[in-house]
């Protein structure tokens, strides 16, 4: 599974994680206590500017997940066309763009790595409540690799349902699906067990 | 309980007619410059893991179109027809558990019968007429979790039967189950009087069909009768055997 | 435990994978995204803390960079943009959804689950989302209400799906439906 961080390598790529996702807070912040339309589009004509920083490929890249939006856009340039509100119509569009642009902006220079490291730091004050030390990152990988098994399994079952029918696979298919899942998950249950498992001092069963 | 071998040869085999077919993932070529024309009603497919084989059974059966070229089965394009490919194929994929979509034996065998357009009447007594045949109405409301490997083999195999389709595609089926559940299926199969295309990586498997294709690297490296291709296709395994492309990454 | 761990991870690769595999339609030939579907079945099935915790082991990941939710979307953006409130609302509404289910009446499971998913997954993932809405669009509540009404008759739909299934599956592995068999506790 191939995750978001771009493959063109940015400066931004060697920025420890934890802070950028600080700056990102705060800058979205900001943004949210800005209202006149004109400050709004320099921000976003800044933000376009440092897309384009490290190259076309980045650029399209980035531009690429800002074009999901298109329906969201679309519905407010619309709703304020018609309530002849075209200034607020321009802020909440371009507040949107932008926001939404400077968080990508972090997942796309910051590695799956990394981003799990600030998970683990971030969620240390947990252990002193009984969350076991490793267990998210236990479960971040298992979920990486499960994944791929489980869109497998699914697509055979989607091709034996094709196989008998004229048309695609209708909903029944989630439940052999989900049979299967609970299959696997019993099955890593026990290659767990059997590589040594956890503790049986849990405080997490108490709760 | 009688169980004819295979060799009891069946009524009519259905024409294949592949031509230059090309299938490509992302510009991957995965089958190229396949071409098959045969009447055979005993067609096997033998060739390593990663050759292609599953590709085509799928392009055969017309779960996939290919990215180039024809495949006709009877003269019609299953990718195209689906309604044609119901009543012309049917395919026995490797994994029950990957293939059985619904909780009980009868719901079962049913679904495919009333996809094929029959009233749900029809399909339930269709559905009790393959149990009878198989002598296993009493399997009737019996739950697929309660069945054994062999058990839910057989299950995939009705509910293919029960549609009574021209030609089955086999792909690898019975892997892994121990040597008298595979006989005992392949005894099941051989009272099937339609036309077998049976893909295996184990030549055992194809001794008795008619017309043998060896694939390797999504191409046929030989077609011909079995002795002759399979006898090729050993040598050239236990050559293989002797080397190390198990280091490989990228197959 | 390994046993919590190795569910909470199943189901949240279940999520991820409803909405990498082929379109499921919904029998009449109009395709859904079956992923909110995995999310209520992780409540229905699940019950409510593991549910919740496997549908917010699926969000961490989307968060952390990869793209899992339907449409082979991730990454933080999501998390600012108009589906935020949606996105945040799932992991309440699976636990909502399991509650219901664990602690709800003794009635078949198709009604219990297809309503816990109404009141769970509908009514509490709406309420975030039109939040979500409100603050990223500018719009009052109100609006934001009109803005999701369209989408509302298909997700209940879903729900009465996610009943069905839930029944289906408690016939077919009757041990594995642990929001009815009386195992709330995380052990």
């Amino acid at each position: 599974m191939i995750s978001l961080t771009s493959p063109v390598k940015t400066k931004a790529h060697d920025w420890p994680a934890g802070l950028k996702l600080a700056s990102l807070c705060a800058a979205t912040m900001v943004l949210f206590f800005v209202e006149q339309a004109t400050i709004l589009a320099a921000i976003f004509a800044v933000v376009l500017i440092i897309y384009a920083l490290p190259g076309r490929r980045f650029f399209k890249s980035g531009m690429k997940q800002l074009k999901l939006l298109w329906p969201f856009i679309l519905m407010v340039a619309i709703w304020h066309i018609w309530t002849k509100e075209i200034e607020l119509g321009a802020s909440v569009i371009l507040r949107l763009l932008s926001a939404v642009a400077l968080a990508n902006l972090v997942t796309m220079t910051t590695r799956l790595s990394d981003m799990i490291d600030v998970v683990r730091s971030l969620t240390r004050p947990l252990v002193r409540l009984g969350l076991k030390p490793n267990i998210l990152e236990l479960a971040i990988a298992l979920v990486i690799r499960l994944t791929p098994v489980l869109v497998q399994k699914g697509t055979l079952l989607s091709e034996a349902w094709r196989a008998r029918s004229q048309r695609k696979a209708g909903w029944r298919i989630i439940l052999p699906f989900t049979v299967l899942a609970l299959d696997d998950a019993d099955q890593v249950a026990e290659a767990l067990r059997a590589r040594g498992g956890f503790d049986t001092i849990d405080t997490l069963e108490n709760t | 309980m009688d169980c004819p071998d295979i060799n009891q040869r069946p009524v009519i085999g259905s024409a294949l007619s592949l031509t230059n077919v090309r299938y490509a993932v992302d510009d991957k070529d995965i089958l190229s410059d396949v071409s098959i024309q045969t009447t055979s009603a005993r067609v096997g497919v033998v060739g390593r893991n990663g050759s292609g084989k599953s590709t085509l059974a799928r392009l055969i059966a017309g779960l996939i179109s290919p990215t180039a070229g024809s495949i006709k089965i009877n003269d019609h394009n299953l990718a195209k027809d689906r309604k044609a490919a119901l009543a012309e194929i049917g395919i026995l994929f490797q994994n029950p558990d990957h293939q059985i979509i619904f909780p009980t034996v009868e719901e079962e065998i049913f679904f495919g019968l009333r996809q094929m357009g029959h009233s749900k009447e029809m399909a339930r007594s269709k559905t009790l007429d393959t149990l009878a045949s198989f002598s296993k109405t009493h399997w009737a409301e019996a739950h697929i979790s309660t069945l054994s490997q062999g058990q839910k083999h057989l299950v995939c195999l009705m509910s293919i039967i029960a549609m009574q389709p021209k030609a089955i595609i086999l792909d690898e089926p019975f892997t892994g189950l121990d040597i008298p559940t595979k006989a005992q299926l392949n005894g099941y199969l051989a009272r099937y009087n339609g036309s077998l295309i049976h893909i295996s990586h184990d030549p055992n498997d194809l001794i008795d069909y008619d017309h043998v294709l060896w694939m390797e690297k999504g191409k046929i490296v030989r077609s011909g009768d079995a002795a002759d291709v399979l006898g090729a296709y050993i040598s050239k395994m236990n050559e293989l055997g002797g080397l190390d492309d198990i280091s490989d990454l990228t197959r | 435990m390994e046993k919590n761990v190795a569910l909470i991870a199943l189901f949240a690769a279940l999520i991820a994978a409803l909405g990498l595999i082929p379109k499921i339609t919904l029998g009449f030939g109009v395709p859904i995204t079956a992923q909110s579907l995995g999310v209520m079945l992780c409540g229905t099935v699940l019950g409510s803390k593991r549910g919740g915790l496997a549908v917010l082991l699926f969000l961490l990941l989307v968060a952390i960079g990869l793209p899992l939710l339907s449409g082979v979307r991730g990454g933080l953006g999501l998390f600012v943009s108009p589906s935020a409130g949606f996105l945040i609302g799932w992991p309440f509404a699976a636990f909502v959804t399991g509650w219901i289910v664990e602690n709800g009446p003794r009635a078949p499971l198709t009604i219990v689950a297809g309503l816990a998913s109404v009141i769970g997954c509908i009514a509490v993932m709406y309420a975030f989302g039109i939040v979500g809405l409100s603050v990223t669009l500018d719009k009052t509540l109100i609006d934001s209400t009109w803005l999701v009404t369209a989408f509302i008759p298909g997700d209940i739909l879903k729900a009465a799906i996610a009943g069905m299934l839930t029944a289906a599956l408690a016939k077919a592995r009757p041990a594995s439906v642990l929001s009815r068999n009386g195992q709330t506790k995380v052990v």
